[in-house]
């Protein structure tokens, strides 16, 4: 797989605040690819840098072979965002606002017309069509989002927290929607996300903290290099448990022990095979990734 | 070319569509409506026959004409500059809301956008004031009509010429504003205070010395007096006709405006025009310019 995004010794100071500090990664073509961060971390600057939103101080930025410094159009129509916010207009129709965005494009007449019913299919949302955006719910508004960014049949989409605020059988749809997508169309997303269980279905993740890379890798990479993992034993007592040598800790009817890898959970119950009767083995979850490397928990993308 | 006519489009409908926009660039034109329905129209009307040699009959419905004339040409010289800048908020409105955002991620230009707004703020603010104008002339109509078909041309030129001005005016202004309490801020101030500085509550003449020369360095000013010319010449005319001597007329001609002195120099109309379009031609140089040299940071 290629890389469609390249960034390179990415810098971005406001006045004294240093938003991104010689920010390195790459996102391959097709897979998705998670940034994670809390609130003021360089999240948003660094997608805005790539938009073409805000100038960088330093560094570059290749996306799908076009460079920014020379050709952000090309960039532009690579790129789909949905931002944190809905932006559409809330007085007009979602027909109006489509179409106004894709006229943005040249998308107009028979052709605006043809995508449109591909993606009103898609996303299910034929019926919304003359209703003004203000009164839609937040999940249908978030599928005209969808819709808009995907006009112009861009290669690669950013979803800033996308789904922040949605109650969980929207979010599902619309991850299914993200997922079709992503098979269909071999289209790359690009993700920022407060929600872990989402970035643990990326193929990779980056974590920034204060403008800064503190981590990247797959989720099992940053999983076996951040977090242990966890042997709940069931039908056990508390002195059984302490002979492990582990920490531990109670639960409703088990015991949860902490063990730096799974060659140690092997190991513990070989050693104590009669003990291991009932007990399931975990990895440590993104939740716990974050926290390692940032001594942060990441709660609705405020720092705690 | 067909972006920027989907966009222009975008924009009328979203400032019609919004009630609240729609209804605050109302709001300076229903006061003075207001003001007149209440006691302006019986001070000019005072003011008019108060001035009137006595033994000289003066029919009714020339005083109705005149009265009729200022409060129209009042209207439209606020109107023209108001709903112009509430129309223009909304670019102000979507730099707030973040809308932007989503037309810059497109591969367009910002000039693009900024014509759109421009031109968007002048055709909508030029339908309210057409449709205006031709109340407007109606309301004259039915209380005593002395306008000439070229005074209501004329009127009609001044309209657009003032509408230019203010799209220009609101572009250059609101340039620099970008939240909703800026608008608040700068739609309190324009609606409340142009009516005052174009001399649309008040005479120009009635105002300080010191005040009359502030006012005689702003261009709309002359907006004003060109409304004044054309919405009230017929009238002034007619009571000539009717053996009011010249001096009275002149007078009068002073007393609501239609004569502006800079200093002490007589403004004449067609100076009056060159101001307005060298203003003109001056704001939208400014707005380019400030759109050529904006920078994407802030």
């Amino acid at each position: 797989m290629k890389n469609i995004i390249e960034i390179n010794h990415l810098s971005k100071s406001f006045g004294e605040v240093k938003a991104v500090q010689d920010l390195s990664f790459r996102v391959k073509e097709g897979e998705l690819f998670a940034f994670l961060g809390v609130n003021g971390a360089g999240k948003s600057t660094t997608i805005n840098i790539m938009c073409a939103q805000l100038t960088k101080d330093s560094g570059s930025i290749v996306i799908d072979g076009y460079d920014l410094d020379k050709n952000v159009d090309g960039i532009k129509r690579e790129l789909g965002v949905v931002f944190q916010n809905s932006v559409l207009d809330g007085a007009l129709s979602v027909y109006d606002n489509l179409q106004s965005r894709a006229a943005l494009y040249g998308i107009i007449g028979d052709e605006f017309k043809s995508r449109l019913d591909e993606l009103s299919e898609l996303l299910d949302f034929k019926d919304l069509l003359k209703r003004s955006v203000s009164k839609l719910s937040g999940g249908q508004r978030r599928r005209i989002d969808i819709a808009r960014a995907l006009l112009h049949k861009p290669k690669i989409l950013v979803l800033d927290e996308p789904t922040t605020g949605l109650d969980p059988q929207t979010r599902k749809i619309l991850w299914n929607v993200i997922s079709d997508l992503r098979k269909n169309e071999q289209m790359t997303v690009f993700l920022t996300t407060h929600y872990m269980e989402e970035a643990a279905e990326a193929d990779f993740v980056v974590i920034i903290d204060s403008g800064k890379i503190s981590a990247e890798g797959t989720p099992l990479e940053l999983k076996n290099t951040y977090t242990g993992d966890f042997i709940t034993v069931y039908g056990i007592d508390e002195a059984t448990v302490k002979k492990f040598g582990y920490e531990y800790e109670p639960i409703r009817d088990a015991y949860r022990v902490s063990v730096p890898n799974t060659k140690a959970a092997t190991e513990l119950i070989i050693k104590y095979p009669e003990v291991f009767v009932d007990y399931e083995i975990t990895k440590g979850k993104m939740d716990d990734v974050f926290l390692s490397v940032t001594g942060k928990k990441l709660v609705g993308g405020t720092e705690k | 070319m067909k972006v920027v006519l989907t966009l222009i489009k975008r924009n009328i409908k979203l400032f019609f569509k919004d009630k609240g926009m729609f209804l605050t660039a109302l709001i300076t034109p229903a006061i003075l409506l207001v003001l007149y329905a209440t006691f302006l129209s019986n001070v000019y009307r005072d003011s008019f026959t108060m001035n009137f040699p006595q033994g000289i009959p003066v029919p009714e419905d020339i005083i109705d004409g005149l009265v009729g004339g200022q409060l129209i040409s009042s209207l439209l010289a606020v109107s023209c500059i108001t709903v112009a800048f509430c129309s223009n908020f909304l670019m102000v409105q979507d730099r707030a809301n973040g809308t932007i955002k989503d037309l810059r991620i497109a591969p367009i230009s910002t000039s693009v956008l900024s014509l759109s707004y421009y031109v968007a703020t002048l055709i909508s603010t030029l339908l309210i004031c057409f449709t205006a104008t031709v109340i407007c002339l109606v309301y004259v109509a039915a209380i005593g009509w002395y306008m000439s078909a070229l005074d209501v041309l004329l009127l009609f030129l001044d309209v657009i010429i003032l509408v230019f001005f203010g799209t220009a005016l609101s572009s250059l202004i609101n340039f620099f504003l970008s939240t909703q309490g800026q608008i608040s801020a700068v739609g309190t101030i324009i609606s409340a205070g142009y009516g005052f500085i174009c001399g649309a509550y008040m005479p120009i003449s009635s105002f300080s010395d010191g005040l009359q020369k502030v006012i005689s360095f702003l261009p709309g000013t002359y907006g004003t007096s060109l409304f004044r010319n054309h919405a009230m010449d017929g009238a002034l005319k007619a009571l000539g006709e009717e053996g009011i001597p010249n001096e009275v007329i002149d007078g009068l001609r002073d007393a609501v405006d239609c004569n502006i002195y800079f200093f002490d120099t007589k403004v004449e109309p067609y100076v009056m025009y060159i101001v307005l379009f060298v203003s003109i031609a001056l704001l939208v140089g400014g707005y380019i310019l400030l759109n050529v040299f904006r920078k994407k940071d802030k």
